[in-house]
């Protein structure tokens, strides 16, 4: 039964892991973090992480053609993926029991990075995280 | 903090440096945790739990607390609450059951214990007027889940308190009754804001709403302030006088107005009100001293 750090050390063993981080995206806290940021500072990646999760989780040209009432309680978002010269981002939405706003956010060096694999592996910790 | 000078007629409350200390927000605070404190911080806005002077618990009648959040979605249910709290609450234990019992993974009840610790504890740093107090003996039942530093708590709530800010400057609608304005909103209203938007009925509040959906009660502050930078909802007005009509020019007027500083006093019902705003934006455009004068501004108009 892993906890936040477990999880986020199973993160950072993923070929190419620079840091990650658990964040909230209604208020932009960072819940735990691991290894580096970008510009070495945890807590604004995680307040722009938050910003840029929160369009994604809440505007409905993102949901599945299927969930036409919108109404899941689930976000209806996987995952964000974003891509730049050196490095990949991979934000992942963490399914609860309970009312939250939380994600995943795992930075990786591209060179090393292994983006599919990422994506698979972040969504079984995403999951176990909360259901243990 | 409060320096309202009592008994002479005119003279103002002194507010030359009012902004929140970049350092602490309570240096008694700061203190408990410097010395390593365990007890309960008590002030007007709710508790503090420290443990090895690290906040451990927070507890606010404005937010739902720990167990409200993680039954009202079946997370966990009444049951398994109460038989935690019976078989490990004297031992400061009752975290540690949960999980070993299977009622909850420990992820599970991290992520929701520190968006409850943070949720209470801005509410609990609250401004507050009145002392806070400090009772030093037992850690709380819960026991340690995942203690934060009070520094990390109070940067967060600084950081919350700007974050409202930005996204709609009037902090009006956090705790008085909502009122939906029926305006067409242009922004369309996310699922999040439409459960908030659903349960608006005049008479409840944020927190009155944040405890019917079972959700911290900071989240739904931010999802309010959206809606009401979007005109979709509003504060009703309560019995309180508002800030606009102050009864006492000179308050306002004084400074930019008249150059002489002769005693003008009875100027008449002129544009004084809104004259004020403008002369003073210049050095009080900082959002809390705006926010401090207008609750002078109602408490001299009682």
């Amino acid at each position: 039964m892993p906890g936040i750090d477990e999880c986020l050390l199973e993160a950072m063993r993923l070929p190419g892991a620079r840091g990650a981080a658990v964040v909230d995206w209604t208020s932009g806290l960072a819940l735990g973090t691991v290894g580096d940021a970008p510009g070495g500072d945890h807590e604004t990646t995680a307040a722009e992480a938050a910003e840029l999760a929160r369009l994604a989780a809440e505007h409905r040209a993102f949901a599945p053609e299927d969930d036409a009432d919108w109404s899941d309680d689930a976000c209806p978002v996987e995952d964000l993926i974003i891509a730049n010269r050196d490095s990949y981002h991979l934000l992942r939405f963490v399914p609860t029991t309970f009312d939250s706003s939380v994600f995943l956010h795992l930075w990786l060096a591209r060179a090393e990075g292994n983006l599919a694999l990422a994506r698979i592996r972040l969504g079984e910790m995403a999951g176990r995280l909360v259901l243990g | 903090m409060t320096m309202v000078a009592t008994p002479p007629p005119p003279p103002l409350p002194t507010r030359q440096r009012t902004q929140i200390p970049s350092g602490g927000l309570s240096p008694m605070l700061s203190r408990l945790a410097a010395e390593r404190a365990t007890g309960v911080l008590m002030r007007e806005g709710g508790l503090l739990h420290l443990a090895d002077g690290q906040v451990v618990y927070a507890e606010s009648p404005a937010t739902p607390g720990l167990d409200a959040l993680l039954i009202a979605r079946g997370a966990l249910d009444e049951d398994g609450w109460r038989e935690a709290v019976a078989e490990a609450g004297t031992r400061h234990r009752v975290g540690r059951f949960l999980v070993d019992s299977g009622l909850i993974s420990e992820g599970a009840l991290e992520l929701c214990h520190l968006g409850a610790l943070y949720d209470a504890a801005y509410f609990v740093l609250g401004p507050s007027s009145a002392p806070a107090r400090f009772r030093y003996g037992e850690a709380h039942w819960l026991g340690p889940v995942r203690p934060v530093p009070v520094a990390g708590v109070e940067r967060e709530t600084v950081r919350r308190r700007e974050l409202l800010h930005r996204i709609w400057p009037d902090p009006a609608t956090d705790e008085a009754p909502l009122l939906r304005t029926g305006h067409p909103v242009v922004t369309s209203v996310t699922p999040r804001q439409g459960e908030v938007l659903d349960r608006i009925d005049g008479v409840r509040t944020a927190a009155d709403i944040s405890r019917a959906l079972g959700r911290p009660a900071f989240h739904t502050l931010v999802d309010v302030r959206r809606l009401a930078a979007a005109g979709a909802v509003t504060a009703r007005p309560v019995p309180v006088p508002g800030p606009a009509p102050s009864p006492f020019p000179a308050l306002g007027a004084a400074p930019g107005v008249g150059p002489g500083p002769v005693p003008q006093a009875p100027s008449p019902p002129h544009e004084a009100p809104r004259a004020a705003p403008t002369d003073l934006s210049s050095p009080f455009a900082d959002p809390h001293i705006t926010l401090l004068k207008r609750l002078r501004d109602a408490l001299e108009a009682l």
